[in-house]
């Protein structure tokens, strides 16, 4: 049987344990029995299904346990044809499914037993968790955690390696440094022997990036990654987030109020905009998180698609 | 039709840039609205704006117009001026409405 | 010169709201409302890109003759029924604010 213990694991596990719930981790498809039915029936459904516990059921709720050591003293005893009720644990020591999965690991480690049950906060059977589940679930979700390590290290790594790449900060209505970090793109990249036409894209998308989060972020970052063969744009913001995506993306619609519009903004073109030069867009937004717009401007002259 | 024709016939002041005669002027945008600006793909272009923050230069800079002409009488902020002189864009000023210098260039391009 | 004959001779496509039997004597570019006040003419069709309700408000307070909306740009309902309300009609042309301009200024023979 696996041992855990949570005292000598590094940190980012230890997180992890506390980040994920019993129920993110369990086994929903249940095997379960009857108190009627025989230990004959539950060493079946234990061999067919290769598990090593099998909790008995009226209804949702669970009322006891037949357990691997049950059925090997029940062939020892020789009452395996008997109904299971009089021979299952009644004392059961359960999970419950919004328990940390550290509380989960520190039971098992406390009482040595294979599996828990595990009921919902109306007490009924929901799901049961082994060390093995435990194990596989941490698994998957530090998978997940080094993907996206990958991914913020390199996003584009299929298209060859950044020749530049820079992240500015951006504040709400900035107006002052307002085309700053755009204009710094357009120079550099156009030092980078960027072609004129592919360099004006990019700065459209840049300048509309960069205005979007002045007129109508909370403050975010601008970033680009310049590559032999595309430049990608990302803007990332705090807030508010769009409520509607759809219309957002509608040329002339804008939520910019009088005095944006007297700055010679918020004419309802700058997504539209952004989308128009971009080869990729792709954008994604919450309301009270945040939105990424992504534009993926591709270098024709260098075998990248028109 | 360059920017030295222009300059003479609306009586314009000329606030930042180098040479009038090379600005080859063909396509007019007449706009206010900065994102309207960039949709425009047209070469020998001419901002004509009543806008006065530097906005107006990074714009023009990013589509590649040959000029800026400021009308309404405006004069652009300091650091407009600033940006056109750095980046090289004539930015001249006009004390004629958009709509009447619209008008007497529109003349022009159509001798 | 009568809004409904300039319509009908630049091709403008009414939109709705107000009387198209007004004398027009002039026209004002901007997409800047804060610079129609005060600056144009009230016999003027004002040439804009903003196609918003409060285009209208400004139009009405400012006394213009009519609006008409550049580059194709559709009017929102709201703005279509503030300018029934405030009597104003609202017209839609292809030509961007520059041709659109340009064209009024010669029908109207202006300078």
């Amino acid at each position: 049987m696996t041992n855990f213990s949570l005292d000598s694991s590094p940190s980012v596990v230890l997180e992890l344990t506390l980040r994920l719930k019993i129920r993110d981790v369990m086994t929903t498809q249940l095997i379960t029995a009857e108190k009627k039915d025989s230990l004959r029936h539950i060493q079946q459904l234990m061999k067919v299904n290769r598990i090593t516990g099998v909790p008995i059921v009226e209804g949702k709720r669970l009322v006891g346990l037949i357990s691997v050591d049950d059925i090997i003293q029940a062939l020892d005893g020789g009452f395996i044809e008997e109904a299971c009720e009089g021979r299952m644990s009644r004392q059961l020591i359960v999970l419950e499914d919004d328990m940390p999965l550290s509380l989960g690991i520190s039971y098992f480690e406390k009482y040595h037993f294979g599996r828990f049950p595990v009921l919902n906060k109306d007490s009924e059977l929901v799901g049961i968790v082994s060390s093995r589940d435990i194990l596989t679930g941490l698994l998957v979700e530090m998978n997940k955690e080094m993907e996206q390590l990958e991914e913020k290290l390199s996003p584009q790594k299929e298209v060859g390696t950044t020749i530049y790449s820079r992240e500015f900060s951006l504040h709400k209505f900035d107006f002052e440094h307002a085309g700053t970090a755009s204009g710094t793109i357009k120079m550099e990249l156009k030092e980078k022997g960027l072609d004129p036409k592919t360099l004006r894209r990019v700065a459209v998308a840049s300048y509309e990036m960069e205005m979007n989060l002045i007129v109508h972020s909370l403050g975010g970052t601008l970033k680009v990654t310049h590559m032999p063969r595309q430049t990608v744009l990302e803007a990332r913001d705090v807030g508010p987030g769009i409520e509607d995506l759809e219309k957002a993306l509608t040329e002339g619609w804008s939520t910019a109020n009088d005095w944006i519009r007297s700055l010679g903004f918020g004419a309802g073109m700058g997504l539209p905009n952004i989308k128009r030069v971009s080869d990729d867009f792709h954008i994604e937004s919450e309301v009270g998180k945040g939105t990424l717009v992504r534009s993926v401007i591709r270098h024709p002259e260098l075998g990248g698609e028109v | 039709m360059n920017l030295q024709q222009i300059q003479t016939q609306l009586g314009c002041e000329v606030l930042a840039g180098g040479s009038l005669q090379g600005a080859n002027i063909e396509h007019v945008c007449a706009c206010d609205m900065m994102s309207d600006v960039l949709v425009v793909e047209k070469d020998n272009l001419l901002l004509v704006t009543s806008l006065t923050t530097e906005q107006v230069v990074r714009t023009a800079d990013i589509v590649g117009a040959h000029g800026v002409l400021i009308t309404n009488g405006k004069q652009p902020l300091e650091k407009a001026v600033q940006l056109a002189k750095q980046l090289n864009i004539p930015l001249l000023r006009t004390r004629l409405s958009t709509f009447e210098a619209c008008v007497q260039i529109g003349k022009l391009l159509n001798l | 010169m009568k809004l409904s004959e300039i319509a009908e001779k630049l091709g403008w496509k009414k939109l709705g709201g107000g009387d198209s039997a007004l004398d027009i004597g002039q026209g004002f570019t901007s997409d800047l409302l804060s610079d129609v006040m005060g600056n144009a003419p009230a016999d003027s069709v004002f040439i804009t890109i903003q196609a918003h309700k409060n285009t209208v408000a400004v139009a009405s307070l400012a006394g213009l003759a009519a609006i008409v909306l550049c580059s194709n740009r559709l009017a929102p309902p709201d703005m279509l029924e503030a300018a029934k309300q405030e009597d104003i009609p609202v017209y839609q042309t292809a030509e961007n604010q520059f041709w659109a301009s340009y064209h009024l200024g010669r029908l109207l023979d202006l300078p």
